[in-house]
């Protein structure tokens, strides 16, 4: 790990391969924790997100994903979500934004 | 002695300040009750999520002014209420609608009233909304 922001509620390092890997609850609060780790100018493209340890997520994380997914497709690239877990999948099917997304891995 | 689920049918009224980094203890305070009520795992995961939506809709739409959290249960139904002072309410903001298209994939039913400048949400977990 290179970096990190921390919140009480949520934390995001980012991994040797570039990865923004997340800690936490993605919601009102840590949404915005998470908008400055992709923003970061020195971003890579893909964008990866390991969500291995995010069991909340709320419209507020979502629309910080979909940012991205935005930023990603603005320079012909993408938005890789791995280790999504069911909480994840579930709000991206009830909102039907899976195809936003490249599904790297997917965890019970 | 009274069986936990009849605890908690009278409603549980929690009065907070319009602060994001809330939003994780009214999904505990919720979930807790929830328990309480004896609502299945899966019921208490969509409670979680309707509780952090009415809330993100309050706060962010809200004048920054108190937020009433009312959790009630009655006939099968987990009921979460939220209110706040509003300026005004566009339901079809693209926020919104975000947050509606998510309150509409875990609840049973959601209304939102805007009446004397407040703003209330209404959401039903496992059953639907009166009227």
């Amino acid at each position: 790990m290179t970096d990190s922001v921390n919140d009480d509620a949520l934390s995001v390092t980012i991994s040797d391969d570039g990865a923004i890997v997340v800690h936490g609850d993605i919601d009102i609060a840590g949404g915005p924790v998470l908008e400055a780790a992709i923003v970061r100018p020195e971003q890579i493209f893909p964008i990866v997100i390991d969500l291995e340890d995010v069991f909340f997520i709320d419209s507020s994380g979502l629309r910080s994903l979909l940012s991205a997914s935005r930023r990603a497709k603005a320079s012909d690239s993408h938005v890789a979500l791995r280790s999504v877990g069911p909480e994840v999948a579930r709000l991206l099917e009830i909102t039907g934004t899976t195809g936003q997304f490249v599904i790297e891995t997917s965890r019970a | 002695m009274p069986e936990l689920a009849q605890l908690v049918v009278a409603p549980v009224e929690i009065r907070v300040p319009a602060v994001a980094e809330l939003s994780r203890v009214l999904r505990l305070a919720a979930s807790g009750v929830a328990s309480l009520a004896q609502r299945t795992v899966d019921d208490i995961e969509d409670i979680k999520i309707a509780v952090s939506e009415v809330l993100l809709a309050l706060i962010e739409h809200g004048v920054g002014g108190p937020i009433v959290i009312t959790l009630s249960f009655a006939d099968e139904t987990f009921l979460i209420t939220g209110r706040t002072e509003v300026v005004s309410f566009d339901i079809d903001h693209p926020d919104l609608v975000l947050c509606r298209t998510v309150l509409a994939g875990v609840c049973a039913d959601h209304t939102i009233n805007l009446t004397d400048g407040y703003v209330e949400i209404v959401a039903a977990i496992g059953g639907g909304v009166d009227g």
